[in-house]
């Protein structure tokens, strides 16, 4: 090559980048094995004779770079080729520095890049503006090499942990939208199950001749773990119940409809020939002991003899039935006793008693009666019987809904902690 | 190694990590790129646009800054101030020293060129 030739020598920066790798080993790799991909600077400088002495330099120290001649150009290349480092000069045609680093911030694609605004200017009120649109630092014209290679890792190595950043807040918004749609999936599977349980429970109205039935059931989750039934035993008898599962949600609800079905009038008349409640407690208390989770059940268990009124009872650990004859006080139809499953050997104690016409017998969960108020005060089996009292003469679906309103209006919220399960029957004849 | 009183070329050949090859290929864009920046300094005095001399004269700043050529690189600073200061007529003059200042540095890179760097 002759010395004028030099002129019109175009710079092999393939050759300077394998030279400035073996020099700059912390930035570019210290071997082909483990060296990362060189980052990208983007270099948009007018001027051809600095931007052709600025590319050389971080040529020769091992990145890749890419040229525009002004900011139009430079926004163009940015979208396109997403550089790790952006130097802008501040002084251009079409584009200057300032207003395409107010362009980048702009640009969804780009505004977390990093940018040096490559000046003249040292001036403290020119470095502010030019922060102030955008730019993350300064490199002046006439740096050093040393500086250069300061500025240009320093900002390579905040544009690493920005992206970084990003590519961890993606990966978490990914997940958040996995986890948003197996929600939505579980909570579409515990709503068909809460349908599921809905069609289960007795109909409202009138079971057999002569019974009006009510109630209200509102689970503290979407499936609730209080269950009940009303269901014909025979021509002459009508017999209902209510459970309480310990706990609530998907596995209290699990064992209670699992408790329902083993209550079912067909399965007691095989087991036990009957649906005698202290008979039907036995053989449940003897079928569901306490879970090695140590969960268990209350059950309260009826017959009621329609031809005669005769209602026969039995409890284990269920406080929650109330009597409301229609010119007496109400009364608890309830008996000291231990849940189901403590102890195989456990006798539970029933009752008998003759309804009149009018009589009203109200079953319900602790949820109901254990509401608190703000202050941590439950709303108490006295104030519940208290509703009822003053319902006696209200429709019974009425009467219902006036405790759930009351007990609503106690604990100051609409939603009740534990599961809360009202069901009224009336003798209509 | 040579020095000229246009420009330093150690220094120069400092700001390239001694790379003459480089070195050669700016000058050879420096000759040409610099020659239509000061004129552009001219066209910019003769419509008496201070904008125009500001930004011609800057872009003529910057490719000075490669060449360390201090002389030349004062007189172009001074140039861009007076336009953005408006003075014009006091532009005019310091518009003479660059071209002056200029057509030294140019001579002299010429002759580097031509010779060639000592060995």
């Amino acid at each position: 090559m002759t010395r004028s030739s030099h002129v019109r020598h175009s710079v092999d920066r393939r050759m300077m980048k394998s030279n400035a790798m073996q020099s700059i080993g912390q930035d570019a790799g210290s071997s082909a094995q483990t060296e990362p991909p060189a980052a990208t600077i983007l270099l948009i400088e007018d001027e051809r004779v600095t931007r052709t002495s600025m590319a050389a330099r971080l040529t020769r120290l091992g990145y890749r770079v890419l040229e525009a001649e002004n900011g139009l150009v430079g926004l163009d290349v940015a979208r396109r080729e997403r550089p790790d480092l952006l130097i802008v000069d501040w002084m251009m045609p079409e584009m200057d520095g300032p207003t395409f680093c107010e362009a980048v911030r702009r640009d969804p694609l780009l505004k977390s890049s990093q940018t040096l605004l490559m000046t003249a200017h040292d001036k403290p009120a020119q470095i502010a503006e030019g922060l102030m649109r955008g730019a993350d630092d300064f490199l002046s014209k006439s740096a050093s090499k040393q500086e250069i290679v300061a500025r240009v890792l320093a900002g390579l190595r905040t544009s690493r942990l920005v992206r970084k950043l990003e590519t961890t807040g993606s990966q978490l918004e990914s997940s958040m939208r996995l986890l948003q749609t197996k929600q939505a999936e579980m909570e579409a599977d515990l709503q068909s199950a809460a349908d599921f349980v809905q069609s289960i429970l007795p109909e409202q109205g009138s079971p057999v001749q002569g019974i009006s039935l009510a109630w209200e059931y509102q689970p503290a989750l979407t499936l609730g773990g209080d269950l009940f039934g009303v269901a014909s035993i025979d021509a002459e008898h009508l017999g209902l119940y209510i459970l309480d599962a310990s706990g609530h949600g998907v596995a209290a609800a699990l064992r209670s409809a699992s408790l329902m079905t083993f209550l079912r009038v067909e399965n007691m008349l095989q087991l036990i020939g009957s649906y005698d409640p202290e008979k039907v407690l036995c053989e449940a208390n003897r079928q569901f002991p306490l879970s090695n989770e140590g969960e268990y059940f209350t059950l309260w268990v009826g017959q009621l003899h329609l031809p005669t009124r005769s209602l026969s009872y039995a409890s284990a650990g269920h406080h929650g039935v109330l009597l409301s004859p229609a010119e007496k006080p109400s009364r608890w139809l309830t008996h000291p006793s231990s849940p189901l499953g403590f102890d195989p050997a456990t006798v539970f104690p029933g009752g008998r008693m003759t309804l009149q016409p009018a009589d009203r017998l109200f079953l319900m969960s602790d949820g109901i009666y254990e509401a608190s108020s703000p202050t941590g005060e439950p709303w108490g089996r006295w104030r519940f019987q208290q509703a009822i009292e003053t319902q006696k003469r209200s429709p019974l679906a009425s009467t219902i809904s006036h405790c759930f309103t009351e007990a609503r209006r106690w604990q100051e919220q609409c939603d009740f902690f534990d599961d809360a399960a009202v069901v009224g029957l009336e003798l209509t004849i | 190694m040579e020095t000229t009183t246009a420009f330093n070329v150690s220094e120069a050949l400092n700001r390239v990590d001694g790379d003459q090859d480089l070195f050669f290929t700016l000058a050879g864009l420096f000759l040409q790129e610099s020659q239509k920046e000061a004129a552009a300094n001219c066209v910019a005095l003769g419509r008496q646009d201070g904008a125009g001399l500001v930004a011609a004269a800057h872009k003529l700043k910057g490719s000075v800054i490669e060449m360390c050529a201090p002389s030349l690189f004062e007189c172009t600073k001074r140039l861009e101030e007076l336009g953005r200061q408006g003075e014009l007529a006091e532009a005019s003059s310091v518009c003479a020293d660059v071209e002056a200042s200029l057509a030294e540095v140019h001579a002299a890179l010429r002759k580097l060129i031509a010779g060639g760097f000592p060995s």
